[in-house]
């Protein structure tokens, strides 16, 4: 009688039996990494909006500061957002008939406010406050990145807690000048001097920075 | 048509309740679906303003001075607001009915305006119809009266002191001369009127002041009960009953059924209300009254001997307070009394315009009624088809009249019983006015838009006459620029909107003679029971019913929830054969009620007593067939005693939810509520603290700590409701709760000493510096923080209720079903309860461990201010909610690494004590024991 199997056949069995073993590790790493992944996370994250407007135009060669717009970063929670009345304090003037800004003047002459996608999402039991990050010397670009460089909003960093930590754990290197607050091509290099010197001055301590109670409640 | 049958083309079989293959596979791809897309965050909107002028920061909270009504007296409020929602109602501290602090009826006046059961649309009948219908049948009708001078146009309201209503119904009485005007309360004041007309020959209105008084004697008067003067009245009694800040006042009571007022008292006698009324005119005699003090039993009469000792002797001043049930005579005697003792009491003319009973008022208004005299019937905010005695027959006595109209937040019995309704709009949407029990006016002014197609109470009496309307606030200004003095109206407008009180409002003193002495005869003792009639700390006469929230609350003497029993003395519970949680048939004449049986030990033997407002019929699923109404017990006079009443046996009873079964401390467990007489205190000394090998010192900047004063807690609830207000703490409803479910964050105890005094003990998260909780969380969901909290993190816990079972102090609480949605509304869309949630504290899921920890984001948002002020967080900055709710400031909080915080003063003070300190888990939260101040010769209470 012939033989059943030829020897290929013992190839083909240790391979499905090491991959027996080895599949279900795969899938479950890739599960496991999948939560740093940009699909995650939504790092480079760029959704289209109502009308395409452009930080790098406004920011960029323009020159606009992060404030005008964002009218209550320093004070409140909320950055804030601009009313269609911002935008047609100079649009009122220029660019007064492009068929881009059609949203714009609708939403002035119906009363119906302008919906943007939102870029920066971060989970609701997270409690973020953006006014006393920017009084401890946290920069716009430190979280938002090179915005003067971005035609479309674009999520810049992973937003991960893995990732929030990493700075309360150490905040010295990514504390700037208030000066230099809104500056998003400022680049902060501190020094471990410098680092410690801005931390005195803002009298940060890091030790409460990474209770559970100054982000979920 | 399902999908099974366009598909099968025919119905499922019943059974096939499992999905079929089709079904199951679609089921698959869904599931495998939705975990894909459950890796990435949903995507969410930013929708900005159009005009930066309306514009509002987000997200943040924004005040406004308002006042609500309770039995139509005002009492001062501060909204708080955001993003356009009102989320909390806090206190204004300039307002003398509220100091700053709640009560849970202020508490829980949020939810009501987003109560789904609130009545949203005019109706005539049971069709809903619109205002337009609604307004041209009832301009119909009052046109028709042109020709009798409106003698046919009855209006009923409760208690009126608004003073635009008021005018408006001036003018309304000066268009139809001879409309008739009925104002009717079932929680009324007839003896307390009556009394003062008996005492001074007339009317007259009184403000005890408990802070001026040594000795204070209460007859059946729960000083410190629910009710519009509570906060104020707790406030006083507060300031005299701390030993280390001055001479402690005593405090003597007498009542049926144990009341706050009766935990408090430094010593309590029970007796029916007939002993009350022989116990004021034995001590009146002992006073020096001419009459003849009738035989007491010997308990009673030695706590009369002690109190008129006490009244006569030392120099001090007294104060002898009666409760609404006992006789106009009684109060009249005590009013001679209070002269005799110095009384502290402010008196002035009544601020109720209305002179006449609120008896005598409805009564008439039926007799009208029956009579035909009534042709247009317009009730205003009042439910008589409920709260009337049944024997005056409201309901049927409807029908005689051909137009009846019921305007009220609520349907109700009446807005059913009545052809047409008008739903009004909830105090936080309208503009209007108000006075208080003292007289000072208040500006209501709206915190939100109408919700529903509601019209404020001017604007429906308005729609009675043709001419155009004007609005709201035109019509509230009007009222006030014809009183002020002509100068800058606008100035004085903006300056009492943010005070919340008008200046110079109040009602000015009335000198008055020296009270008479009133014929009084001892009362005798009828046979059968007599029934007392109590307000319920929680639903008040029933007009809150409907509030979920105060459903839920505790009964702060019973510990019940959803209903209320009868309460009964042991021996008459034997007596009747009637075992606690039976059923019983309380019967006064031919009324009758089904009621479950509470047995009291410290009830008056002889009596029964039973709260008001619940047994709602029509009223919405919160409050329909939760407890029995005890209004239906009365007859027309309307008294709140009501004698004789039988009690019987009728079977088993499915009794209301207690969240509190044992109050008698056994002797080992007495040190869980310390009572210390002030005598006994020693001068304060710093305890030698033992050295603690267990943990280094804490070395942080702040360390979060709390001391409660069980001397001067009352057992209010304001804390509770106000938790619950500001931490989204979920309703779970009656069948929740009866499987020791409750959610409450915090929770107040009350504990009863064999043989001598008890009281109340608010019991929040302890905030243990060694907490059982952390150590036995498998995910470090429990975890502490530098600043000593006892962190729960929600978004960590899995639900495994390990820290629950470790905690000796029993303040976890776990969200076994999706409680975020209440089962309590039944059928309702209830999604429009979401709008009062705290957007700064997290909605907890099912599965998910939840608890105190001292209000953390009202911390956070005072360390962010201070931080981004540079400065370190100023004692007192930071208010938990329950702290600034307490009308007697029971609850300090702050910093204990600051040596000068106030928390460390009460840290220091001798009474100081830990809870179930031999555990060693060293809590943050801490209490003060309790301070007794008896007579001298106190025996057992």
């Amino acid at each position: 009688m012939a033989q059943l199997f030829d020897p290929s056949a013992n190839t083909f069995l240790r391979v499905v039996m090491l991959a027996l073993v080895v599949a279900p590790l795969v899938f479950v790493g890739g599960m496991v990494a999948s939560q740093w992944s940009p699909f995650t996370t939504g790092l480079d994250h760029t959704p289209e909006q109502p009308v395409p407007f452009s930080h790098k135009h406004h920011v960029g060669e323009l020159g606009l500061d992060c404030r005008y717009c964002h009218a209550s970063v320093e004070d409140t929670a909320f950055a804030g957002m601009p009313s269609t009345h911002i935008c047609m304090t100079c649009h009122s003037q220029l660019f007064t008939n492009v068929p881009m800004l059609a949203p714009v003047r609708e939403s002035l002459a119906d009363g119906r406010p302008l919906i943007w996608n939102r870029v920066n999402q971060l989970p609701d039991y997270v409690y973020f406050d953006h006014s006393i990050h920017i009084a401890k010397g946290v920069g716009c670009a430190e979280c938002h990145g090179a915005v003067h460089d971005m035609p479309l909003m674009r999520q810049a960093q992973p937003l991960s807690m893995g990732w929030c930590l990493s700075c309360h754990r150490d905040p010295g290197p990514h504390l700037r000048a208030q000066n230099a607050i809104t500056d998003t091509t400022f680049v902060a290099d501190n020094s471990p001097q410098q680092a410690a010197a801005l931390m005195k001055a803002y009298d940060i301590h890091p030790a409460h920075l990474t209770d559970c109670s100054v982000c979920h409640r | 048509m399902t999908r099974y049958e366009l598909i099968r083309g025919r119905k499922r079989p019943p059974t096939a309740w499992m999905p079929d293959r089709r079904e199951a596979l679609a089921m698959l791809a869904a599931g495998s679906a939705a975990a894909l897309a459950g890796c990435q965050r949903p995507r969410e909107t930013i929708t900005p303003f159009v005009d930066t002028a309306n514009e509002i920061a987000a997200g943040e909270a924004v005040r406004y001075a308002t006042a609500l009504e309770l039995s139509g007296y005002g009492r001062g409020v501060v909204g708080v607001v955001v993003d356009g929602r009102p989320i909390k109602v806090e206190g204004n501290a300039h307002h003398p009915s509220t100091l700053g602090a709640t009560d849970p009826f202020i508490e829980a006046a949020v939810l009501d305006l987003f109560d789904p059961q609130r009545s949203k649309t005019p109706m005539r009948g049971p069709v809903p119809t619109d205002w337009r219908a609604l307004g041209e049948a009832l301009r119909a009708q009052t046109a028709a009266h042109a020709t009798d001078r409106g003698a046919g146009i009855a209006l009923l309201t409760g208690r009126v002191l608004s003073p635009t209503v008021l005018k408006q119904v001036e003018a309304l009485t000066t268009e139809y001369p001879d409309l008739q005007r009925f104002r009717w309360e079932p929680l009324h004041d007839d003896a307390e009127r009556v009394g003062a007309g008996i005492a001074f020959g007339r009317a007259l209105a009184f403000q005890p002041r408990l802070d001026a008084a040594d000795v204070v004697v209460s007859l059946g008067a729960d000083l410190l009960g629910p009710g519009p003067d509570q906060i104020r009245m707790a406030r006083g009694f507060a300031r005299r009953r701390r030993p280390e800040s001055g001479p402690m006042s005593r405090l003597y009571a007498i009542d049926t059924s144990l009341t706050p007022t009766g935990v408090m008292a430094d010593r309590r006698e029970a007796g029916r209300p007939e002993l009350i009324h022989n116990a004021a005119i034995a001590l009146a005699a002992a006073l020096g009254a001419p009459l003849a003090a009738p035989a007491l039993p010997p308990a009673l009469a030695r706590l009369v001997a002690q109190a008129a000792g006490d009244l006569k002797g030392g120099g001090g001043r007294g104060l002898v307070l009666v409760g609404p049930a006992q006789a106009p005579e009684i109060h009249a005697l005590a009013h001679w009394m209070n002269g005799q003792a110095r009384a502290p009491v402010d008196v002035h003319a009544p601020i109720d315009p209305v002179a006449q009973n609120h008896a005598d008022s409805l009564l008439s208004l039926v007799q009208a009624m029956r009579a035909g005299a009534v042709k247009t019937l317009i009730v205003l905010d009042s439910d008589p088809v409920f709260g009337a005695p049944p024997e005056l027959g409201f309901r049927d006595a409807l029908r005689h009249v051909a137009f009846t109209v019921h305007a009220g937040l609520y349907r109700g019995a009446t807005g059913r019983a009545a052809m047409w309704h008008a739903p009004l709009s909830h105090a936080f949407e309208s503009w209007s006015d108000t006075r208080a029990l003292d007289g000072t006016a208040s500006l209501v002014q709206p915190l939100v838009a109408p919700l529903y197609d509601t019209r404020s109470a001017h604007a429906f009496l308005a729609m009675m006459r043709p001419a155009a309307d004007v609005g709201d606030l035109q019509r509230v200004q009007a009222t006030w620029r014809a009183g002020s003095d002509g100068g800058d109206f606008a100035g004085w407008w903006t300056n009492t909107l943010a005070a919340g009180v008008v200046p110079q409002s109040a009602a000015t003193p009335a000198t008055v003679p020296a009270a008479r002495l009133p014929a009084v005869t001892p009362a005798t003792t009828g046979p059968g029971l007599t029934l007392v009639l109590r307000p319920s700390p929680r639903v008040w006469d029933g007009r809150l019913a409907a509030n979920a929230w105060l459903q839920e609350t505790p009964d702060p003497i019973s510990k019940e929830t959803w209903g209320s029993s009868l309460a009964l003395a042991p021996a008459d519970a034997e007596a009747l054969k009637l075992a606690a949680g039976a059923a019983a048939t309380v019967r006064a004449g031919t009324r009758l009620i089904q009621v479950s049986v509470r047995i009291d030990p410290g009830h008056a033997q002889g009596a029964a007593s039973l709260q008001t407002g619940f047994g709602q019929v029509d009223l919405g699923p919160v409050a329909d067939g939760v407890g029995a109404n005890a209004f239906a017990l009365r007859d027309a006079s309307q008294g709140f005693l009501i004698q004789p009443v039988e009690v019987l046996a009728a079977g088993a009873a499915r009794p209301p939810p207690a969240t509190q079964h044992v109050f008698e401390l056994a002797p080992a467990d007495a040190g869980l509520f310390p009572v210390v007489a002030a005598s006994d205190l020693a001068p304060a000394k710093p305890r030698p603290s033992p050295p603690d090998l267990l943990t280094p010192p804490n070395p942080a900047p702040i360390a979060w700590a709390m001391v409660i004063d069980t001397s001067v807690c009352i057992g209010c609830n304001a804390c509770v409701v106000a938790c619950q207000a500001e931490n989204n703490v979920p309703v779970i409803g009656p069948e929740e709760i009866a499987h020791e479910r409750d959610m409450h964050w915090l929770r107040v105890d009350r504990y009863e000493h064999p043989g001598g005094q008890g009281g109340f003990q608010p019991v929040p998260c302890m905030q243990c510096e060694e907490a059982p909780c952390e150590p036995v969380c498998p995910v470090e969901a429990s975890v502490h923080d530098s600043e000593g909290l006892n962190d729960q993190v929600y978004n960590r816990c899995i639900g495994t209720r390990f820290c629950e079972s470790n905690c000796p102090y029993k303040v976890r609480r776990f969200n076994f079903h999706d409680n975020q949605h209440w089962p309590v509304f039944g059928q309702l869309d209830a999604r429009s309860i979401e709008a009062q949630r705290n957007p700064e504290v997290s909605v907890r899921a099912r599965g998910v461990m939840e608890k105190c920890t001292y209000c953390v984001q009202r911390i956070s948002a005072a360390r962010r201010t201070a931080e981004k002020e540079d400065r370190p967080i100023r004692d007192g900055e930071v208010t938990t909610a329950c702290q600034g709710a307490c009308p007697t400031q029971a609850i300090s909080f702050g910093n204990r690494a600051d040596p000068s915080a106030a928390v460390n003063a009460a840290r220091r003070d001798p009474r100081h004590f830990v809870l179930l300190e031999e555990l060693k888990t060293k809590p943050r939260t801490t209490y003060l024991a309790r301070a007794a101040n008896p007579p001298d010769d106190g025996g057992p209470r």
